[in-house]
Formats: C-alpha cells, sequence, structure tokens
C-alpha cells in the first residue's frame, strides 16, 4: 500500500500528460493504451483529411468545400474538382480505410485465435480462398446467363471473393474441427494445403484466359486502391463496418484464449462459440476487402505486431488500435502509391509487400533467438 | 463438494480412466498421486469439465453438464501443468486475466486482488515483469495467483469454491514448495476445497486431508494419508517396495527413497 501511495502522491503532483502516460503500478499498460486510442483517433482524422485534400491532380478540397458553402455559381473548374474530390478521392480514402481497418483486425484476431504472432488470413489459406472466388468470377462470369450477370453488376466481383472466402473458412473449419474441437495445428496445415490447391485452380483459370482477363486479373492481384467508388464502397462497406463492431466484443475471450483452449473454457469461455464468430468475421472482413482490392499482404502481420511493443497484447485495446493504425496505414501506402509515379500510379499492394516482407522477416529472425525456433 | 461418479474417460478411442468415483469436500485438500501414466491429470481434467466422459459429475450438487463455462468459472478454478504464452503479457495482465469473472471483475476490486494474489504466490514486485523473461518456477508461480484470483473468496454465496491444481509444486524450489502448499491449507481452513495432483508423497502427507492412490486408470487406495499411506499400498500403487516411517513425535508419515529395494 505504501508503494501504491507513493507513487501516487507523485502522480498527483505530475502534469495532466504525465498523470495519463505513467501507469498507476508498474505492469498496467491501461494508460498508455488509452491514450494510444486518442492519438489514432486524431491521427485517423488528419490522414483521411490529408488523404481527400491531395492527389495527383491539383484540384483543391478547401476550394470545393469553399464553393458549394458560397452557393456560388459552378464553373467548369469547380465540376471538374467537386467530381475529383467527392467521386474519386473521397470513396477511395474512405474505402482504403476501412480496407486497412478489415486487414490489420483480421490479422490481430487470428493471431490471438492461434496464439501465433505470425498467423493471418493469408496463412490459413482465407486470402486464396477469396482470388479464386474473384478469378473464377473474371474468367467464368462471361459464360454466366446475362440475366445474372446484369442483376448483380458490380457487386459480381466482390460477391464472387466474399464467397470464396467464406466457403474456404467453413471448409478448414469442417477439417480442423473434430467432436467440437477445433485443432490450431491442423488448421494452419490444412490452410496450407488449401491455398496450394486454390493457387493451382485460379492457374488454371490464368491458363483459360483470354488477354483481356488475364490483364484484369494481374491488376486484381496485384491490389490497388484506384477505381474505387461509391458503389464499390456501398458493395464492400457495410460487410467491413459489420466485422469491425462485431470483433471487439471476443476481446476477453481472445485474451483468455492466449492461455490456451482448456485455460479459456476454465475461465468461463465458450470456447467454440468465441472461434466460430471470430473466424466468420475474418472471413466476412477479409473476403470484402480482397474483392474490392485485391491481393494487399501484410498490413495484417505488421500493425499488430508494432502495437503490441506499446501497448501490450490486451485485445480490449489491440483491437480497436489495429482498426485504426491499419487504416492509416493503408491510406499512407496509398498516398504513396499515388504520387511516387504521378501521374501514373504504383499498385498498393507492391508498396506493403515492399515494406512488410522485410518486416515480417524481422520479426521472425527476432523470435527465432527468443524462442528457439 | 465436488463428487464424480462411475467416471470414465477415453482419449482417441483408449479409456484412460476407468469407472472411479471420487469425492472432494470442503474445507479439505484431496491429492491424487500415483505414477506417471496412472490417469491422475486425465481424471482431473474431465472433472473441471475439460475432457468429454462417461459418468456423472457433480459441484456443489449442481450436474456439471447443466452449467455454462461461466458459471463453472465462478466454482472452480484450474491450475493447468504447463502454460506458454506467444505474447508479451507482463506478470499483472496475466493475473488480471483470471479477474474476468464472477464479483472480482470490478475496476476498483482487481488492483487490490492482483497485488494480493501476487504477494500470496510470494511474487509481489514482480508485476512489471514480462511473464516470458521469468524462470519455469516463477512462471508456475504467475499462473497460480491467476487460478487464485479466479476464485478469491473461498466461499462465494454461501456456496464454496475449489481450486484444482495440477502439480502445482512440480517446478519449484522447497521454500515455494511450503509456501504454495501451505496457501492451499489456508484456502481449504477459509471454507474452500483444493484438488490437487502431487507427486511429492512427503508433501501430500504433510497437507492432505484425503489422499486418492491412482494406478492403471483405477483408484486403489483412497483415505487420510496416515492411513492409505501403508508398505503394501506403495508396493501395489508404485511397485517399488519402501518403508514407510513416521516421526514419533506428531505421527505425520514420511517415506525414504532409501529403504527402496528392487
Amino acid at each position: 500500500m505504501s508503494l501504491n501511495d507513493a507513487v501516487r502522491g507523485k502522480d498527483a503532483r505530475g502534469s495532466f500528460l504525465m498523470r495519463s502516460v505513467q501507469s498507476r503500478a508498474a505492469g498496467d499498460r491501461t494508460a498508455i493504451a488509452r491514450l494510444t486510442l486518442v492519438a489514432l483517433v486524431v491521427v485517423s482524422a488528419v490522414a483521411l483529411a490529408l488523404s481527400i485534400a491531395t492527389g495527383a491532380s491539383d484540384a483543391s478540397a478547401i476550394n470545393v468545400i469553399g464553393a458549394l458553402l458560397s452557393g456560388a455559381e459552378d464553373t467548369a473548374l469547380s465540376v471538374r474538382d467537386r467530381i475529383i474530390v467527392f467521386d474519386i478521392r473521397m470513396p477511395r480514402a474512405l474505402l482504403g480505410f476501412l480496407i486497412g481497418a478489415a486487414l490489420a483486425m483480421s490479422g490481430a484476431v487470428m493471431q490471438g485465435l492461434f496464439r501465433n504472432p505470425l498467423a493471418d488470413p493469408a496463412l490459413v489459406g482465407i486470402s486464396s480462398g477469396s482470388a479464386l472466388g474473384a478469378v473464377l468470377m473474371i474468367v467464368l462470369g462471361a459464360s454466366l446467363p446475362a440475366g445474372v450477370m446484369i442483376a448483380l453488376g458490380a457487386f459480381a466481383l466482390p460477391l464472387a471473393a466474399f464467397a470464396g472466402g467464406l466457403l474456404t473458412t467453413l471448409l478448414l473449419y469442417r477439417i480442423a474441427t473434430r467432436g467440437g474441437q477445433t485443432s490450431v495445428a491442423t488448421m494452419l496445415l490444412a490452410g496450407i494445403a488449401i491455398s496450394a490447391l486454390a493457387a493451382a485452380i485460379t492457374g488454371i483459370l490464368i491458363y483459360m484466359a483470354d488477354d483481356k482477363q488475364l490483364r484484369d486479373i494481374t491488376f486484381w492481384s496485384l491490389g490497388s486502391l484506384s477505381g474505387m467508388t461509391w458503389a464499390k464502397l456501398f458493395a464492400a462497406g457495410p460487410i467491413i463496418l459489420l466485422a469491425l463492431l462485431v470483433v471487439p466484443f471476443l476481446s476477453r475471450g481472445l485474451n483468455a484464449i492466449t492461455l490456451g483452449e482448456a485455460a479459456a473454457f476454465h475461465m468461463g469461455v465458450k470456447v467454440q462459440r468465441l472461434k466460430y464468430i471470430a473466424v466468420v468475421s475474418v472471413a466476412a472482413a477479409v473476403g470484402a476487402s480482397v474483392a474490392v482490392s485485391g491481393g494487399i499482404g501484410f498490413v495484417g502481420i505488421v500493425v499488430p505486431h508494432l502495437l503490441r511493443i506499446v501497448i501490450g497484447p490486451d485485445h480490449r485495446y489491440l483491437l480497436p488500435a489495429s482498426a485504426l493504425f491499419g487504416g492509416v496505414l493503408m491510406l499512407g501506402a496509398d498516398m504513396l502509391a499515388r504520387t511516387i509515379v504521378a501521374p501514373a500510379e504504383l499498385p498498393i499492394g507492391i508498396i506493403t509487400a515492399l515494406a512488410g516482407a522485410p518486416f515480417f522477416l524481422w520479426v521472425l529472425l527476432r523470435d527465432r533467438t527468443r524462442n528457439g525456433w | 463438494m465436488i463428487t464424480a461418479r462411475n467416471l470414465t474417460v477415453s482419449l482417441s478411442g483408449k479409456t484412460i480412466v476407468h469407472g472411479v468415483s471420487l469425492e472432494a469436500r470442503a474445507g479439505q485438500l484431496t491429492a491424487i498421486v500415483g505414477p506417471n501414466g496412472s490417469g491422475k491429470t486425465t481424471m482431473m481434467k474431465a472433472v473441471a469439465g475439460e475432457l468429454p466422459s462417461k459418468g456423472e459429475i457433480s459441484i456443489n450438487g449442481h450436474a456439471l453438464a447443466s452449467l455454462e463455462p461461466w458459471q463453472l468459472a465462478v466454482k472452480r478454478a484450474v491450475l493447468p501443468q504447463a502454460a506458454t504464452i506467444a505474447f508479451p503479457f507482463t506478470v499483472r495482465e496475466i493475473v488480471r486475466l483470471g479477474l474476468t469473472v464472477g464479483p472480482n471483475r470490478h475496476a476498483e476490486r482487481i488492483d487490490a486482488i492482483t497485488a494480493e494474489a501476487l504477494a500470496a504466490v510470494d511474487l509481489a514486485g514482480f508485476a512489471g515483469r514480462f511473464y516470458q523473461e521469468l524462470s519455469g518456477g516463477e512462471q508456475q508461480r504467475v499462473q497460480l495467483a491467476r487460478v487464485l484470483s479466479q476464485i478469491w473468496e473461498p466461499v462465494l454465496d454461501g456456496e464454496p469454491c475449489f481450486l484444482m491444481l495440477d502439480e502445482p509444486v512440480s517446478a519449484l524450489d522447497i521454500r515455494h514448495q511450503l509456501t504454495i502448499m501451505t496457501l492451499a491449507r489456508r484456502y481449504c481452513e477459509g471454507g474452500g476445497g483444493v484438488i490437487a495432483v502431487m507427486h511429492d508423497l512427503n508433501l501430500t502427507a504433510m497437507f492432505a486431508d484425503h489422499m486418492v492412490m491412482m494406478k492403471s486408470g483405477r483408484i486403489e487406495r483412497a483415505g487420510r494419508p496416515a492411513e492409505v499411506m501403508t508398505d503394501d499400498a506403495m508396493e501395489a500403487v508404485f511397485g517399488c517396495r519402501m518403508r514407510i516411517n513416521g516421526v514419533p513425535a506428531t505421527g505425520v508419515p514420511f517415506v525414504l527413497p532409501h529403504t527402496a529395494s528392487a
């Protein structure tokens, strides 16, 4: 008690900031975690604003908003600027943020569930399944009845990728679950097999594809945020948002499961239900993301890992912080992608892979020394 | 009271525990001993609800199968044999994981119970250390502090709570073995119950109220240590001829490995 009092007394004399940063007791990172969350909310707002305000064209968001507010007659210039700001940059920024949030939070959930800091939706084959669904739609979509394609419209590709991701996840779950128990080892190994199978089938489809389809597949698989429209935002956004809102309710269970599934059960967690909700949420978020943006890798590994160093592994803070930080990173990568070779642009997947792959290796090497792998 | 009747447990088609019956009373330390592979841990896991089993298990009169995980979690806490953790949790954060169910999840009590639980396992001042950087014995005591904080009150709403400990002192030095066994003893004196899988027969004789000897998935002997620890029981259960001795002053039995003969 005397120690606690001493610490509190010291705190009381400090500034407000010091009081918030300094944890009340040793080993308690709650205060830092909360402060980080607040900071990330601010940074997210700034990143969104910057992303909407800047781009290859000189269109100025401030001018556009100013013109709107003053009610001035539309000149040719402001119409062009309005289209760039509202119909090109804004859906791109919002969807980019959502996709980054979905990928990062899905990574954090998978890592918690598998008790492995290197787990990732790509690792258990969910991304490959989504990709197969999308490629199937690109190559074989033309042979579907015309009525079906017209009815699906812009939703055809997102739906196919989402269905592919969900089917893969359910198949994986079936394979790895026996007698109500899901084996993490079986799930990881089955994920590798399913990824290989999906890649092989995708290969066959690419072999069958004509030149235009090949071009579509190539651009889609590199991962890009270009060509984001409000229609795509309305197709993928609600699914991602729903997953983002559901997953934080799993925090307590994911915390408990880091001690093992048996220990989590002993601590009062319905383990099977937790796993089921987590896996379906991840499939939904990743499927919807992959559908609109293609394969964007490594966000799910890099973001939670960096955050754990700062705020610790408590999922109550890690999950929302991952979502925010993932969104910010994605917008940052997208701004780079848009400006490095302007007026052309790089697929964003190249940038995240260029930065993420070395990071992944660094984590692997660091953990190898520590865990004796 | 925890009771198991006609408990049979099979793992991958092989029957590990054959129709055993067990009673663990509140206020008593029940120790389960037996050779490696005799089914001690399997039986305890079944009683904890972790493994599917045939037979009847009840806690304080409630059938185990009728309780939700969160209802079980406020009545009994389980210390596993070993736990590896992949993420960089601090000691305080690990102990706090135990405080997410029941009446102890309230913020104003968490700091106090965490500190008391760590002090109880002789780890005061370790709250800020990283779990992964501790020694095996220290990690075992952190886990014990977590388990203890999950059912911090030995009696909750008039019902006794139960600590289920799988080899709680296996990785500990002799001083901490005594610390932990005394802690378990006090939990019993507070009205709770303890079930412990033990290998150290002398500690068992010193601290246990009720001793269950298992061999090949069956209970061979059960009763007060002074009654069941006999030369014949040692040979029947452990397959090793040893003489049981008692300290004349107190009559507490102890066994000398020196007296072993092939």
